[in-house]
């Protein structure tokens, strides 16, 4: 099997052929810019005269541009690691929502004898929650192929939905993006109601709920800054942890916080201070996390979130008799 | 002096340095142990390099804090797939590669002599035919030319296009702008999306942890010995202790924790006839060893067993198989009817009962209890009690419970 961490995948190789696929003759100016993009940050320290002055000579310099030697045609093969890799995501279940069983079996057969790089049971997600959508269902298809559709050509759909109290309802949206959640192994759909044009809000809808999907003619001229929208969402104060870094809860709440926006520092020999920005649809979850971390984890801000905690757990101490009373009397008992 | 260079030879130090930026973003210069400061300087530069859209930094009293902050819920794909783009190369293998590649389109097959003087003849480059067959050999191993035997001759031609292929089945491009984010080792789902330079306008994901990606070396060795049914050495750095340890094992599952970001492999101890996991980012090389005859035993017991680890761990500190946990919980049933359905999703098998009105009783057996605590704390203000035969866990709940309370009301 070849590598992974090979030079056929690197930065300045996909940069370039980028730069030969798309056009014969390119500016220096227009070189620079594409290096930019997307090369790294000093890419273009070294790229730009390797490719302009007497380097890998794939360009010709005819005064005014750069004409390169090589095909617009050209192509790079895929290698048979990545081949593997697509023969094992075809094995996966999700797959079911973008091919056909016909297509699958086409698929597998052109892309030759390379083993799957790997099974779906080569994997057992201990904590996934047990509830997650059905991908073979065929109505859940029909809604997700339509849904993808209409968020490649910027279209309007009626959904008819069911909430969470069962109560049903439809609004035209706009479909923006299709969220996976790897812990509810289901998909949400981000869109934008059309009626809702003043303060525009990202809505999210999830797919098993959706009874309905009606196609409308009307397109947007474009989709929305959906992360402009999330971020509008976030509260302006974000919650301010403190970690005590004991029982090794540092690392597993840096590992645990890792998907959200956060910035840390350190307070002093085993403090660390942690910012975590979040919005109202997190609200719950993360205050759940963080109450799983017990006493190695202290908020002290924003107010609202404090408040929060601290309701629970006059709820629990009230269920364990508890009070700050009564705490000689406990920690008699505990020692 | 050397010169700084963007590009890296080899991977794993690198590797350590980004996990640092991106799971501890609060380390300032002097806090990075076990590095020259000139080497910080240039993995601190190299990553603002690969990274920089994603760099931030702070300045504290101890100095200046750079860290890695990303928020995968806003993102197309995986920033941290950059790394893995980092390869030096030579001025041979980039050149041979494009004219290697763009020689041969269209042909049926020539031999290294032919696309030798046809490179120069095209092109105006000469190449060493021996550092030509070189380029050919590694690319029919790694599967992008195919070498065709004819009488005494091998003759190299390119492999099909995946552009051709996507075009008679575009529902594998939108399948792979998913996958690229959400399956192991979607660096190579990145690395064909930019093949036929598909950019990602349709997916998000959660709850995905991108650091993983940072083990991929070791998952690619690992699933290796898997599929063979090997052995393996493996040489596991205490993320606690720093001390690294030499342990033969049987590798016979990734082990994957989608809220804590923990990823382990699970493994069989022949001598010691149990299962055990180690954390993926603490193994730091894998050997292949000898084929493991007994590999569908181990694994049909595991398979068996896994249903009774809440987590990860196959045994308790005391002197029973397993353990009972029963929890009682206040629930309100006109209106929280979601904590109930929590249970049954995240509770593993455990069985749910209504004992009195808005009190149940969730109960289930697992090899260790103590890995339940984390997740028995998610429902602190609803806990009417704890019982368990695991005493540690039940005095661990209630002693962290009273050190949480003080921390809000007393302090």
């Amino acid at each position: 099997m070849s590598e992974l961490f090979s030079e056929v995948y690197n930065c300045y190789f996909q940069v370039i052929k980028s730069l030969i696929e798309t056009q014969k003759y390119i500016s220096k100016q227009e070189l620079t810019y594409r290096i930019q993009k997307s090369g790294f940050e000093e890419s273009l320290l070294t790229l730009l005269p390797k490719l302009t002055e007497k380097g890998w000579g794939f360009y010709e310099n005819n005064k005014t541009m750069f004409c390169s030697k090589l095909s617009t045609d050209f192509y790079v093969p895929l290698t048979n690691l990545q081949k593997s890799y697509l023969k094992a995501i075809l094995m996966d279940d999700k797959i079911a929502l973008f091919l056909d069983d016909d297509e699958l079996t086409a698929i597998n057969a052109a892309l030759g004898d390379v083993t799957p790089l790997y099974r779906p049971e080569d994997f057992y997600y201990y904590d996934r929650f047990a509830d997650g959508d059905d991908y073979q269902n065929p109505m859940y298809k029909k809604h997700f192929r339509m849904i993808q559709n209409a968020i490649e050509r910027h279209q309007y759909l009626d959904i008819a939905y069911e909430s969470r109290f069962g109560h049903r309802v439809h609004h035209y949206y706009l479909p923006c993006r299709l969220e996976y959640s790897m812990k509810n192994d289901c998909f949400r759909l981000l869109a934008v109601n059309r009626n809702v044009r003043r303060s525009q809000r990202v809505e999210i809808l999830n797919l098993s709920r959706i009874r309905e999907i009606t196609k409308s003619s009307e397109t947007a001229a474009q989709i929305p800054n959906i992360n402009q929208l999330l971020r509008r969402s976030y509260y302006k104060e974000p919650v301010r942890i403190l970690i005590k870094d004991r029982r090794n809860a540092l690392e597993r709440a840096m590992l645990q916080f890792a998907n959200y926006e956060k910035s840390t520092r350190k307070i002093d020999d085993n403090t660390y201070e942690c910012l975590i920005y979040y919005n109202k649809k997190t609200e719950t979850e993360l205050l759940i996390e963080i109450l799983s971390f017990g006493p190695m984890i202290k908020v002290v801000g924003n107010d609202a979130f404090v408040r929060l905690i601290k309701e629970r757990l006059s709820r629990q101490a009230k269920f364990l008799n508890y009070s700050e009373k009564t705490k000689g009397e406990q920690d008699n008992i505990n020692s | 002096m050397s010169e700084f260079k963007e590009l890296i030879k080899s991977f794993s130090k690198s590797r350590e340095y980004v996990r640092d930026f991106f799971i501890y973003g609060f380390k300032t210069r002097d806090e990075f142990q076990g590095w020259s400061p000139r080497t910080y300087d240039n993995e601190r530069r190299r990553l603002e390099s690969w990274l920089s859209a994603y760099v931030r930094q702070d300045y504290t009293p101890k100095g200046k804090n750079i860290y890695l902050s990303i928020d995968s819920n806003l993102l197309d794909t995986n920033p941290l797939y950059r790394v893995w783009k980092a390869k030096s190369f030579t001025d041979n293998d980039i050149m041979l590669h494009f004219y290697l590649l763009d020689y041969l389109l269209g042909s049926e097959g020539e031999s290294v002599e032919e696309i030798t003087d046809g490179i120069l003849a095209a092109y105006d480059v000469l190449f060493e035919p021996q550092m030509v067959r070189r380029k050919c050999n590694e690319y029919v191993k790694n599967g992008m030319l195919a070498g065709i035997r004819q009488g005494k001759k091998r003759l190299y031609r390119l492999n099909p296009s995946f552009r051709d292929m996507l075009s008679s089945y575009p529902g594998l491009g939108n399948a792979l702008k998913l996958y690229q984010l959400s399956s192991p080792l979607g660096i190579l789902g990145n690395t064909i999306m930019e093949n036929v330079s598909l950019t990602n306008d349709v997916f998000r994901i959660k709850h995905h942890f991108f650091a993983h990606t940072l083990e991929d070396e070791i998952l690619l060795s690992l699933l290796d010995a898997i599929h063979q049914k090997r052995t393996v050495f493996l040489q596991i750095k205490s993320t606690h202790s720093k001390q690294t340890v030499k342990v033969n094992c049987v590798p016979l599952k990734i082990f994957s924790g989608t809220r804590t970001g923990r990823r382990f492999l699970c493994f069989y101890f022949p001598e010691k006839k149990r299962f055990s996991c180690a954390r993926m980012d603490a193994i730091k090389e894998v050997d292949l060893g000898e084929i493991y005859p007994d590999y569908q035993t181990a694994l049909d017991n595991l398979e068996k067993n896994k249903t009774k680890a809440w987590g990860v761990s196959f045994q308790n500190s005391g002197h029973t198989h397993t353990e009972h946990v029963k929890l009682t919980l206040y629930v309100r049933e006109d209106s929280e009817s979601f904590i109930l359905q929590r249970l049954k999703r995240e509770g593993k098998g455990g069985t749910v009962r209504r004992i009195a009105p808005d009190t149940f009783v969730y109960e289930t057996t697992v090899f260790d209890a103590n890995e339940m605590l984390p997740w028995i704390r998610t429902f602190t203000g609803r806990i009417v009690s704890l019982e368990t035969d695991n005493k540690r866990l039940a005095a661990l709940f209630q002693k962290d419970f009273y050190a949480m309370h003080r921390l809000y009301f007393k302090e």
